[in-house]
């Protein structure tokens, strides 16, 4: 490729330099300019990650060859700061509106937010969302982003004040704000290490094939290429409660988009170019591509050695020769009895489609195989000691020679928890002599070789009494879990235990299948097994109750789980579970539900204009992971009073840290500002965890960090009860000094205690304040395989929505008016941080519940970019959001709080199908409620009716 | 992309020449949002010729006629935000403020969006019903055909070997000439259109026009409805519009959406400008 010298002013700093010709402008500012707050997502202008300004303008610049900007100014995002250490009234407005999660979206963010102010100093709040829907965010739901933007233009905005002790309950900022606004903070994806190498994978346009043969030398032989593997190369199999996986398809392709071959190579390019020249013989197999086909009688088998796979035994029960990866019962009561007594038997088949966590940043690893043995893993994951764990199973290598680092992530939602692309890396880079390898994923990547969440069809028969009592359940869950179980299993495990929703059943039996297809695989996502199956659950509690005549609020309340019951596991619902009946009645009140006047209305036909209603759902998930993951968390005081709280699980933008700064600082009687968490986990430095996932971390991490604090105050106390000369029970502390009780005159700055404390004859006591921590999840048991019953839930969550939608009957298209939200948090660490979850997680809910899903066409995943797989903009939030909690403390929880993390996507699509068929007069009953599938829903139904004849509307 | 060269003429005649010399092996370079994509892995190129420092091609000027020729460079988004065009030809402002996001509009041009030629660019309806022309510039001069000879398929036109569009001409509207654009997408946000459709109503004439995108392989200017004068009943006559929409459209089902969906969409876009540009009717 020739080269062209171009002369270019990047934030007020000009460079002269050769670029190549074809390489983009995204290219030249990130990899060759060091700006890596110039981020990237999707490489087709769909995403904004990349946006700068350029000439004033704010544009794509993974859309721009680098040689076109000869001459030009362009600005960064992180143009904004005014110097090292202070930020401007936009970037401080961003941190103080909770405008930040992961970040990887914010410098992008911020780029056309200055581009908009530049052009218009004064826009309305229509402008500014115009201005930001071409920057995807997946984390904040947009609204505060937009609030940010809006205080500063009209001139209205005022810096927070800076929070006070005690900070539990408070509203602490982010403590990653300023790195996050700034560009400071790391990602993987910017990460150059010296001397590293670029891969590529190739992946399998089939669904199911056999490889037939495999030729890589023409790849092997071609410029800067250092290593070319195939699945025969790397025999060893991968899984995190199931090992079926390979780390490349050996002999057989189970998915289109399962690797097949990987290349390392001095450029990307080059390493994308000797993928292409390997030459692979595919003989195509007949795929299974549903659980019907699957479940079939001598279906072909997705994993025809199953039996010989090794499995966490006593949790999951696959049943070889039958693709199922794994069988979940419950069997609570006497469901034929409980049938047979019910006065009316409803049954409905409910269905999702897969769809993607859409992460803003994508998988990305580095991996160095060192040619001591060791191995060192930087990798863009939600859990490094659970990496380090299944890394070291799967090559048999001692856990304390391999050592995984994980910086800032951006993003995750589960599809960066356990084991994805780092086995594969490392491979490479073995095979590349040692050399550090990093493999980034393609968007497409992303959404063909990366899980999703798996697809579900849902068969739910309710017998209920007159009066409107659940009186029997009886439910199968089909999991579409793809060509390998990863999360799957237990996607279907938890969703079984809490597969009845949030109410009193006394007769249960549900079933819940896993079942291997030839499609992209299932892992966790948000809420996982708990949005899919309260889909179906929570529209069959409106079908039902309508069925009934009765108020669906009203028949809601009447079967909710109350004091005295027990759950369909046989656990025992007390005070400390919380109250759900709370969280129903705040959001009814919020959305102004009257029971008598919102009633569905007569079937709409397509074209007969615009229709409004509303629609509640009720939600409840608790963690699903194994009865025994611990977590740990240390303090290391620094000799000026401060402390860096260490632990190793993630804060990818839940905002964890920051609740765990909280609890440090009250724990400690120390200024917030003085605690600081580490962005990295590392598992050389940071203590152990098991994972981040499952809105586990704030209540298992904050009672770890809870004892070690104390720990260290023990300390603390005791050193300096000796250099006051008094008992330590009796020195008190506060404010980062500690005093003799009734003499805080002659108080002690922490500065001098905690690295030991020196008496004026120069002796010292004392040593470095250490405080350790730990948390165990206790009194879980397994599930009975037999009867489901057992104890699997730490902590349950429970909460509601409601909706209120406009659908317009003349194209489908349905604009959420309001969407108000109540959970029961226990203890509501920080409001602005847990506001903000609400807020990012329900308008990820609604992109679920309205717009998103996989398509396929034989197997093959159609939408597999941002072009075609769409996800919400700033133009899709609803008008109005309400975030509510109440606080009813959970026993085990940190000051009584629980996890509230995942919950606000559950359910918000069942609300949302709640109202669109009180709007409409017609049901629905397959996700997503998308233009097309409403319109062509009110068509069939107005079909549906003419056919009818006189028993139209009836 | 072996060697591939950037050339940054400063003048119509060097890009054509340029053009001329490369014997196919050069792609025209505007705003590049889509042939930065289409590079990768697409058909080699040789040459790309940025023609965006040639300064004529970055106007918007108008006839002292009041029709308005809009140089090959101008970003949409300047389209968009034009005060006249909004006013003169608002179914070309609504049709460029359609595309994509506001970073691409500040970056793609309507001449690229033609020439690119995907069945939904948004900007075709609105010049086929306002009676667009391209001003093509070649190595035999140049030369001006009407848009609705452009188009002969999926991403197939008739610009010739070696030409380049230098403008997209409108023609001074009809006294009162109403027009407007509409567009079903799948996301509140930035999406390709399902279906896109403009209409022009020049109530002197009588004459309902429509043109209808994303339902064939290039847009379809369906046949001009006659007769329709002031006060003409808007729901009939978007009735009517509708009804010749669908004699001239042939959707496929494509994962954007189904070919039902499609033909119920074009019309309910025919109802729906109808209504908006003959005034009366429900609100919608």
């Amino acid at each position: 490729m020739s080269a062209r010298t171009i002369t270019l002013t990047v934030n007020g700093e000009t460079s002269t330099l050769e670029v190549p010709v074809g390489m983009t402008l995204h290219q030249l500012l990130s990899e060759g300019l060091h700006h890596h707050e110039v981020k990237s997502g999707c490489y087709i202008g769909e995403c904004g990650l990349c946006t700068i300004i350029l000439a004033g303008r704010p544009v794509n610049s993974c859309l721009v060859f680098a040689a076109e900007a000869d001459g030009a100014v362009i600005e960064t995002g992180t143009r904004e700061t005014p110097e090292p250490g202070r930020l401007s009234a936009l970037q401080q407005a961003f941190v103080d509106f909770g405008a930040i999660q992961c970040g990887f979206c914010t410098p992008g963010m911020l780029a056309s937010a200055r581009a908009l102010l530049q052009r218009h100093p004064r826009p309305t709040r229509e402008q500014i969302v115009e201005a930001l829907a071409g920057n995807y965010c997946r984390c904040t739901g947009y609204q505060p982003i937009v609030d940010a933007v809006e205080a500063v233009a009209q001139g209205t905005y005022v810096p927070k004040p800076a929070p006070a002790a005690p900070y539990v309950g408070g509203e602490a900022n982010r403590l990653d704000g300023a790195a996050k606004v700034t560009g400071a903070a790391t990602f993987v994806h910017d990460m150059f290490l010296p001397g590293m190498l670029h891969a590529r994978i190739l992946a399998s346009p089939h669904a199911s094939a056999r490889i037939r043969r495999m030729d890589v030398s023409r790849a092997r032989a071609m410029p800067g290429v250092k290593a070319v593997l195939t699945g025969a190369d790397v025999p060893y199999k991968l899984g995190l409660y199931m090992e079926d996986k390979d780390i490349l398809a050996r002999g057989v392709v189970r998915h289109q988009g399962e690797a097949v071959a990987a290349v390392a190579a001095e450029t990307w390019i080059q390493a994308k170019l000797a993928t292409l020249a390997i030459e692979v013989e595919y003989e195509p197999l007949e795929p299974v591509l549903d659980v019907h086909a699957a479940l079939a009688d001598g279906a072909p088998q997705v994993h025809p050695g199953l039996a010989d796979y090794s499995w966490m035994k006593d949790v999951f029960f696959p049943r070889p020769g039958h693709n199922v990866a794994h069988h979940q019962k419950i069997r609570k009561g006497d469901t034929a009895k409980g049938m047979a007594g019910a006065d009316r038997v409803f049954e409905f088949r409910f269905r999702n489609p897969a769809v993607q966590h859409a992460p803003m940043e994508t998988h990305a690893a580095i991996v160095t195989a060192r040619p001591d043995g060791e191995v060192e893993i930087v990798t863009s994951a939600q859990s490094p000691f659970t990496v380090r764990s299944l890394f070291c199973r799967t090559f048999g290598l001692p856990l304390h020679r391999v050592r995984v680092r994980v910086p800032c992530v951006g993003g995750g939602f589960g599809g960066k928890a356990g084991i994805h692309l780092e086995p594969l890396v490392y491979c490479l880079s073995k095979a590349a002599g040692g050399r550090p390898v990093k493999l980034a994923a393609t968007r497409e990547e992303e959404f063909n070789t990366l899980p999703s969440r798996q697809g579900l069809e849902s068969v739910v028969r309710t017998g209920v009494t007159k009066d409107g009592r659940i009186a029997a359940l009886e439910v199968t869950y089909l999991w579409d879990a793809g060509a390998f179980a990863d999360y799957g299993v237990n996607v279907g495990r938890a969703a079984a235990y809490a597969g009845a929703g949030p109410y009193v059943v006394p007769n249960c039996r549900i079933d819940s299948l896993v079942v291997y297809t030839n499609k992209i695989h299932g892992t966790a996502y948000r809420g996982f097994g708990h949005l899919e199956v309260l889909w179906g659950i929570e529209r069959n509690m409106d079908l039902v109750a309508r069925g009934l005549g009765l108020d669906p609020v009203e028949f809601r309340r009447r079967n909710l789980l109350r004091v005295g019951e027990t759950t369909i596991t046989g656990e025992p619902f007390t005070a400390g579970h919380g109250r759900p009946e709370e969280c129903l009645r705040l959001v009814g009140e919020a959305l102004g539900w009257d029971g008598a006047k919102d009633v569905p209305q007569p079937p709409a036909a397509p074209g007969s204009g615009r229709r409004r209603a509303k629609g509640v759902a009720m939600l409840h998930k608790a963690p699903a992971m194994p009865t025994f993951t611990s977590c740990s968390a240390t303090i290391l005081f620094n000799g000026d009073g401060s402390a860096n709280l260490l632990v190793s699980g993630v804060d990818y933008g839940q905002g964890t840290y920051t609740a765990l700064a909280q609890i440090a600082a009250d724990e400690l009687r120390l200024p917030l500002e003085k605690v600081r968490v580490p962005w990295d986990s590392d598992t050389d430095f940071t203590p152990y965890d098991w994972q981040t996932v499952a809105s586990r971390f704030t209540v298992m991490g904050g009672n770890a960090v809870i004892e070690a604090a104390r720990d260290c105050l023990a300390q603390i106390r005791g050193v300096a009860g000796q250099a006051l000369g008094v008992p330590a029970d009796e020195v008190e502390c506060g404010d980062g000094r500690a005093w003799a009780k009734g003499q805080p005159e002659r108080a002690l700055d922490y500065g001098r205690l905690v690295l030991g404390y020196t008496f004026p004859d120069g002796h010292g006591i004392g040593g470095p304040v250490i405080g350790r921590g730990r948390y165990i999840a206790a009194g879980l048991t397994n599930l009975d395989p037999g009867t489901g019953q057992g104890l699997p839930a730490l902590n349950w969550t429970y909460g509601a929505h409601g909706v209120e939608l406009e659908v317009d009957t003349d194209t489908g298209h349905i604009r959420v008016l309001r969407l108000v939200s109540a959970f029961d948090a226990g203890k509501v660490i920080n409001l602005q941080q847990c506001r903000m979850q609400v807020i990012g997680g329900v308008v990820q809910g609604l992109g679920s519940a309205i717009m998103e899903k996989f398509v396929f066409d034989r197997g093959r995943l159609v939408n597999n970019t941002f072009t075609d797989y769409k996800i919400p903009t700033a133009r899709d939030v609803p008008l109005e959001m309400k975030q509510m909690f109440v606080e009813t403390p959970h026993p085990q929880g940190p000051y009584g709080a629980r996890g509230v993390a995942e919950h606000p996507m559950i359910s918000v699509p069942g609300a949302a199908g709640n109202a669109l068929a009180a709007a409409t007069g017609v049901e629905f009953f397959e996700l997503p409620l998308d233009p097309e599938t409403v319109y062509l829903g009110l068509k069939r139904a107005a079909e549906e009716r003419a056919k009818g004849g006189g028993k139209a509307g009836a | 992309m072996g060697d591939l060269r950037y050339e940054r003429p400063g003048t119509v005649a060097e890009a054509t020449a340029l053009l001329a010399a490369s014997g196919g092996g050069a792609r025209i370079l505007a705003g590049g949002t889509d042939l930065v994509i289409a590079l990768r892995g697409g058909p080699p190129c040789d040459v790309l010729v940025d023609i965006k420092h040639i300064p004529e091609l970055g106007r918007i000027a108008w006839t002292p006629a009041g029709g308005v020729e809009i140089g090959a460079c101008v970003p949409v988004q300047d389209v968009a935000e034009d005060e006249r065009i909004r006013r003169v030809f608002p179914a070309l402002a609504e049709g460029a403020e359609a595309i994509g996001s506001l970073q691409i509009r500040h970056r793609a041009t309507v001449a690229g969006n033609l020439a690119n030629a995907s069945p939904c660019m948004d900007t075709a309806p609105p010049l086929l019903v306002l009676a667009g022309r391209l001003r093509v510039a070649g190595p035999k001069g140049v030369r001006e055909a009407p848009l609705a000879d452009f188009f002969l398929g999926v991403r197939k036109t008739a610009l010739p070997a070696a030409g380049l569009i230098t403008a997209v001409v409108l023609p001074p509207p009809a006294a009162g000439l109403a027009s407007g654009f509409d567009k079903i997408k799948r996301s509140g946000g930035h999406d390709l259109a399902v279906v896109n459709a403009a209409a022009a109503w020049d109530a002197k004439a009588g004459t309902l026009r429509v043109a209808i995108g994303s339902c064939a392989v290039k847009p379809v200017a369906i046949p001009a409805l006659e007769g329709v004068r002031p006060g003409a009943d808007a729901d009939a006559t978007g009735e009517r519009l509708a009804a010749r929409a669908l004699e001239h459209i042939q959707p496929i089902d494509d994962v954007r959406g189904s070919a039902e969906y499609r033909r119920e969409m074009a019309a309910a876009l025919c109802r729906r400008l109808a209504r908006r540009l003959l005034g009366a009717g429900r609100a919608s």
